[in-house]
């Protein structure tokens, strides 16, 4: 009965949240409080739970970053080196695509990808009316890349915090099995992209100049700074990359990393604070306290079982199973929830697995599937959904389908890419 | 003295109208800022002078210190025409916050509240049904209360 009526309430909860009718986060706390209201979880779990209620690591860590990442903008860092590039294209469109798209996926593993596609999309939208060139391409083709780039590391991609943080797989498990893939399928998206957008490639050499016009130097004001909050920013990349020698959690390190930026950069705390998205914090914490709900009703524990028996002993038809299942869920609701729920479910099935290489395996299965899906529709990922708003706002608008038709064929090469990757590495 | 008492009547702009003909309404009419009302002449916005700018900045640079400064001067000096077509709707940021409006019976107190908390030189006056009536400009009200002698 309890479980029947969790089930009820979050599939109300996750509906509202797909068509996004009502503010998500107003979605997610008037369920996650129904649950506790109604007794279907204890408040004690919610909060003070490691395994079944808020994940606090996922919290802080995002928390942490967002703070790093904040006062990273700031430094004009990103407007330098996108504007470098745009004028090392010398106006060539093709080029100037593809350099846009590395920048966009060099980045993205250690930024967040709304972030990325917040500091890439305006320098693009300039320098493609400078040229007189369509900026919608360019800004899909960015989103794209971000989310492949994203893919690689623990801290690229929310669903990889929430997968890193309940798999226990750390930052160089994440660079080990994920960026092999993420680098190969890149390479064939970009080498898609001559075909899908090459309607885009038409420019006119009389607007060349107007690029080079732009005084990418003046971006950065304060060198000394940039170099400073560049070396907080490896240092934290190091202190992930280091959790097996220094055993301190992500979170803990972005915690660290985010009051030592704040110090180097001589930053106002309030400022720095400003850059914290405290709406998807809130997202995630109610989002984690529903899905507590149906952890403590039982409803997970069974439908993980029903998985588990379903699958029997055919590991690889799970892994594909998650990753393809995955990639076409993920891509039409936002992976975020998508895999905060299922990451339990995931759990139970690599509770079954017959070693722990196979249990890791589906785990990135698991990742690829939910990554890579954050391409297939608009709404897919909030970086998706982000970029269509910048769009819109700079006179760009991109419908849609617009972007879809195009996120369905990038979605389907980089999962038939990761299947064929998942299947040779670890079940062959 | 009540608000219908100071207001007087100010050109207005809609949703629809391109953001240079809201740019010249405010500077031909030297208003401290637009109100935008919808096809029933109801307030959509009411848009102090500064953020009237928003609609003239092209958001990539707003959202963008940085990007800003990379523009050169001859661009810089021309920016505004990048907006091109687009309309006051197109440009006005989203969340839209609440118009800054009062009722024709309002006390100036009222008002010279309303214009500090909301930072706005310019209230909208609406009737019961929400209708525009006219408008209080921060310097008719302060010469107003300036008039008024102590005791």
């Amino acid at each position: 009965m309890s479980g029947g009526l969790a089930l009820g309430i979050f599939v109300v909860a996750f509906a509202f949240i797909a068509t996004e009718k009502v503010d998500k986060v107003k979605v997610v706390l008037v369920a996650a409080g129904a649950m506790a209201v109604l007794g279907l979880v204890p408040g004690a779990e919610i909060f003070f739970s490691e395994h079944a209620g808020i994940d606090w690591n996922v919290i802080f860590l995002l928390f942490g970053m967002m703070i790093i990442v904040g006062i990273l903008r700031r430094t004009g860092a990103f407007d330098f080196l996108a504007i470098w590039a745009a004028k090392r294209s010398r106006g060539r469109p093709y080029r100037l695509m593809v350099m846009l798209m590395a920048i966009t996926a060099v980045a993205s593993p250690f930024l967040d990808n709304v972030t990325t596609i917040m500091l890439v999309a305006p320098v693009t939208v300039v320098v493609c009316k400078r040229l007189g060139l369509p900026a919608q391409p360019y800004l899909i083709a960015e989103v794209l890349a971000s989310n492949i780039g994203g893919a690689a590391t623990l801290i690229g991609d929310p669903p990889n915090i929430i997968i890193g943080s309940r798999a226990g797989l750390t930052f160089n498990d994440f660079l080990v099995h994920m960026a092999p893939v993420v680098v190969l399928v890149f390479i064939a998206f970009v080498l898609l992209t001559r075909l899908l957008f090459r309607s885009a490639f038409r420019v006119d050499a009389t607007n060349v100049e107007e690029v080079m016009a732009l005084q990418e130097r003046r971006a950065i004001t304060d060198p000394a700074r940039l170099a400073r909050c560049l070396v907080v920013m490896a240092g934290v990349v190091a202190a992930f990359a280091l959790h097996s020698v220094l055993h301190v959690e992500p979170s803990i390190v972005a915690l660290v990393g985010a009051g030592v930026m704040i110090l180097v950069a001589r930053e106002d705390v309030s400022d720095a604070l400003a850059e914290v998205e405290w709406p998807t914090l809130v997202f995630f914490a109610g989002l984690f306290a529903m899905v507590a709900g149906l952890t403590h009703t039982g409803v997970i524990r069974t439908v993980g079982d029903w998985t588990v028996d379903f699958v029997g002993d055919d590991h690889f038809a799970a892994a594909t199973g998650l990753l393809f299942g995955s990639a076409l869920l993920g891509a039409f609701f936002d992976n975020i929830p998508y895999v905060a729920t299922m990451a339990p479910i995931v759990e139970d099935l690599v509770a079954g697995a017959p070693d722990a290489a196979t249990g890791e395996a589906l785990w990135w299965a698991f990742a690829l599937g939910a990554d890579f899906g954050g391409n297939g529709t608009a709404v897919a990922a909030s970086a998706n959904v982000v970029a269509l708003g910048i769009a819109a706002r700079t006179g760009n608008r991109i419908s849609f389908w617009e972007f879809t038709r195009y996120g369905i064929v990038v979605t389907l090469l980089s999962t038939t890419m990761a299947w064929a990757y998942v299947a040779l590495r670890y079940f062959t | 003295m009540q608000a219908r008492d100071i207001a007087v009547q100010i050109p207005t702009v809609t949703l629809a109208d391109p953001v240079a003909r809201a740019v010249r309404v405010m500077g031909l009419g030297r208003l401290p800022g637009l109100i935008v009302v919808d096809r029933s002449r109801r307030p959509v916005q009411v848009l102090p002078g500064t953020q009237v700018l928003r609609l003239v900045v092209p958001r990539a640079y707003q959202e963008d210190a940085a990007l800003t400064r990379t523009v050169d001067e001859a661009h810089a000096d021309r920016f505004w025409q990048e907006i091109g077509e687009m309309t006051v709707g197109d440009c006005l940021a989203s969340p839209k916050t609440r118009p800054v409006t009062v009722r024709g019976g309002a006390t100036l107190l009222e008002v010279a509240g309303l214009m500090a908390s909301a930072r706005s030189p310019l209230v909208a006056v609406v009737d019961a049904t929400g209708v525009l009536t006219g408008a209080i400009l921060l310097d008719r009200l302060v010469a107003q209360l300036a008039l008024v002698e102590p005791g």
